[in-house]
């Protein structure tokens, strides 16, 4: 199966050949402890880049299929389906682009391949203490000495960090008080003497994401990628709607947790109350709509080349759909769902109390919702920017 | 399902024929003309209805070629219906052309499509078909050419202005399609005041009234299910452009009201409210166009399926509750003056409410669902 060749197959053609490959090579179980997973990710990654069946929407020269728009929703399909794992860390959709987009030949040979392959895992490190939603005041410094840029500051909430090599970064290159005109985009190997990584640990309990401590380390000006004090233009480079090829699975995702809830419901016999079955119709009415509105974003990204305003607020719709399923969960488990998965009397290992916990993250990460909000009032529907950040 | 097998875009024609619809409302019927028939009680312009037909060959649109109509479905019936519901529209399109001819397609019976849908098609007939609902309860005695109705019906669309009127009553043989002429004996029709004006009901009051069956006796709850889910789905169309439109009207107030120095669009508060309306619509677009693009597929001679079951319901509790949200904070950005009688913008959100509780209480819809879905699972086992 030469890889040049999936641009010119026909949709059926290409889900059936895909899901053949899968049926041959299947990817296995999900192993439990964290290192383990992280094995398998590798593992499954480097051998879908050798066998072209990685990347569906990198280049071709970079280990990717260069899929069009439509075979690549069939691709997210057919792995999900097979339950494939993604590729260890946060790299590929995130800083991918952008070392494609904007990178030297050079460090696009260095650095695509591998990251496509999990042989390297990267990790996120833009937020620091001062600087979430603001995160152009970011003070990170990077004070150039020759062929070196001299790092020192702090980055926080960074997943994968712990067992990452590269971290991909926005420093301050410019003046203290320059904002987005004085950041650039810095990849430093976290193995540089003079870093600290130290993992954070979560409402949850669990320990998924890190601070690291940046103290004197020496990055040489060639892992800059882009323009110095350019870094903030290039940070959000997308490929094409990448991401919106995922929208379905997504939707598909929350309808098969929904399926689990409703299957508690049944089990404790909770749907003869009248108030809890409503309240399930309205979780289910709520799937529905996200389905939905995935379709329509993938119908039109491959009608017209454009997802509309539908999928700016799906993110909103979305994120606040699974806090309200969790929490629906919990209720009606009543007081036996706050008993923790060391308990024997836990039910289902505390699974909707800890979905409860973590999906307070759901209107934070990435971006909070009231981010989300102003984003979509101000880009959408065109309403005045803040006074503060219009300066 | 993959989102390729069933295209929930709109073509390049049809947002053409949007463009058209849009322009011709703008010029002819737009919201201001709906709400000085409202104030006056003249019910809609038979002028602007007969231009509607002569130059779009609107009344028949979504109707079989073989009557007389355009053979477009459902699914481009929904962007005529939105552009309408932009400008609250008032004609007899929503009465004819889509509760009447659905019962008409439905019932199967081909003497009666015959008499009835080229007119309607043409516009030239006015009809309108009674849905079960509150205090509607009509019993027919007799058979054949004696066929005698007694009881009421309320909150009929149209009642007072149509020519033909189509009603379900209970019989000795089950639930069956009757026709009425207006001017029948002993029939009596009053107007219903509602609050939403721009849409006239009324009862009919039957007093052995000599009515025809349409198709076959019995058939009357399938035949209501296909008229319920042609009207969610018309509701739908108007609920999503009446939303789409206030919200329109809230951002362009934003934009330009000032206070404290600066636009109000400029605070935070009222910019996440335009965005939390702006997620209501998408919800709302996105349960309508599936409903639409469900039923472009239908046969209406058949019974109803799970998912169009399923999907009307979405589609009356989202487009419903999402109009009925964004109306509301429309009047709340637009302060004092969202107020008044003088700004539009109570007509919309009188539109929204009515037509919300036209549907179905959303008090009672979800429990309709989950009896449903609970209804299919248990067909499953």
């Amino acid at each position: 199966m030469s890889r040049t060749e999936w641009r010119a197959k026909d949709p059926d053609q290409f889900r059936k050949e895909l899901r053949d490959w899968l049926a041959r090579t299947p990817p296995g179980r999900a192993p439990r402890g964290k290192h383990e997973r992280i094995a398998w990710q590798k593992a499954w990654s480097a051998q879908a880049v050798e066998a072209g069946v990685g990347g569906p929407g990198w280049p071709v020269a970079y280990g990717g299929m260069d899929l069009p728009f439509e075979l690549q929703v069939i691709w997210q399909e057919e792995m999900s389906r097979a339950k494939a794992p993604n590729v260890p860390g946060t790299g590929v959709f995130l800083a991918g682009p952008t070392v494609i987009k904007h990178g030297t030949p050079e460090q696009r040979e260095r650095y695509l391949r591998p990251m496509l392959r999990g042989d390297e895992i990267w990790a996120q490190a833009f937020s620091e203490p001062g600087a979430g939603s603001d995160l152009a005041s970011l003070r990170t410094t990077a004070r150039r000495d020759g062929d070196v840029y001299i790092v020192n500051g702090q980055k926080v909430w960074n997943s994968y960090a712990d067992v990452a090599q590269i971290a991909f970064t926005l420093v301050r290159t410019g003046s203290p008080d320059s904002r987005a005109d004085g950041i650039s985009y810095l990849l430093i190997d976290l193995d540089t003497p003079g870093i600290t990584v130290r993992p954070l640990k979560d409402i949850t309990g669990a320990e998924t994401f890190c601070e690291i401590f940046f103290d004197d380390v020496r990055v040489p000006v060639a892992n800059r990628v882009g323009e110095e004090n350019e870094g903030w233009s290039i940070a959000r480079t997308t490929l094409g709607h990448e991401r919106a090829a995922n929208a379905l699975n997504q939707a598909a995702f929350y309808e098969r947790v929904l399926g689990e809830v409703v299957a508690l419901a049944e089990e404790r016999e909770s749907l003869a109350d009248p108030g809890t079955a409503t309240a399930l119709a309205d979780l289910q009415v709520r799937s529905r709509v996200m389905k939905i509105t995935a379709m329509r974003t993938i119908s039109d990204i491959i009608t017209k080349g454009d997802p509309g305003p539908g999928s700016s607020v799906s993110r909103l719709y979305n994120s606040a759909f699974e806090q309200d399923l969790n929490e629906f969960a919990l209720d009606l488990l009543g007081i036996e769902g706050i008993v923790t998965r060391d308990s024997d009397l836990a039910v289902q290992r505390g699974r909707w109390i800890y979905g409860f916990l973590r999906t307070r993250a759901s209107t934070i990460g990435a971006g909070t919702a009231e981010i989300q909000r102003n984003i979509v009032a101000e880009r959408v529907l065109g309403l005045p920017r803040d006074p503060v950040t219009a300066s | 399902m993959s989102a390729t097998t069933l295209d929930l875009s709109l073509s390049s024609e049809l947002e053409e024929l949007r463009t058209l619809l849009r322009d011709f409302m703008t010029r002819k019927s737009p919201v201001g003309a709906a709400r000085e028939r409202a104030e006056n009680g003249a019910g809609y312009d038979e002028t602007v209805w007969h231009q509607m037909r002569d130059q779009m060959g609107l009344p028949g649109l979504a109707l079989p070629e073989r009557y007389g109509g355009q053979g477009f479905s459902a699914f481009e019936q929904q962007v005529v219906l939105e552009e309408m519901g932009r400008v609250l529209h008032a004609s007899p399109y929503y009465a004819s052309s889509v509760l009447a001819a659905t019962a008409l397609l439905a019932s199967g019976d081909e003497r009666a499509c015959d008499a009835y849908l080229p007119g309607i098609a043409e516009g030239s007939v006015h009809a309108t078909c009674a849905v079960s609902g509150p205090g509607t309860t009509v019993r027919v005695t007799g058979g054949g050419e004696a066929a005698r109705l007694v009881g009421e019906a309320r909150f009929v669309v149209d009642a007072t202005t149509a020519s033909v009127l189509l009603v379900v009553a209970e019989g000795d043989d089950g639930p069956g399609l009757f026709a009425v002429a207006a001017d029948a004996p002993g029939l009596v029709r009053e107007p219903l005041p509602t609050i939403d004006a721009t849409r006239p009901m009324g009862r009919l009051l039957f007093e052995d009234v000599p009515a025809r069956l349409v198709g076959r006796a019995g058939e009357g709850l399938r035949i209501s299910d296909r008229v319920r889910t042609a009207a969610v789905a018309a509701l739908a169309g108007e609920q999503l452009g009446g939303a789409e439109r206030c919200l329109e009207i809230a951002v362009e107030y934003a934009q330009t009201r000032e206070q404290f120095g600066r636009a109000i669009g400029s605070f935070q508060a009222v910019k996440h409210k335009c965005a939390d309306m702006l997620l209501q619509v998408e919800a709302a677009r996105s349960a309508a166009v599936y409903l639409a693009r469900l039923l472009s597929h239908e046969d209406l001679a058949q019974p109803i399926g799970q998912s169009v079951a399923e999907g009307t319901l979405v589609a009356a509790i989202v487009c419903g509750e999402a109009y009925v949200f964004v109306a509301k904070q429309t009047i709340q950005i637009l302060g004092g003056i969202g107020y008044t009688w003088e700004h539009d913008a109570h007509l919309y959100l009188k539109r929204a409410k009515a037509a919300q509780l036209l549907a179905g209480s959303p008090l009672r819809l979800r429990a309709e669902f989950a009896a449903l879905t609970a209804a299919a699972k248990a067909g499953d086992r």
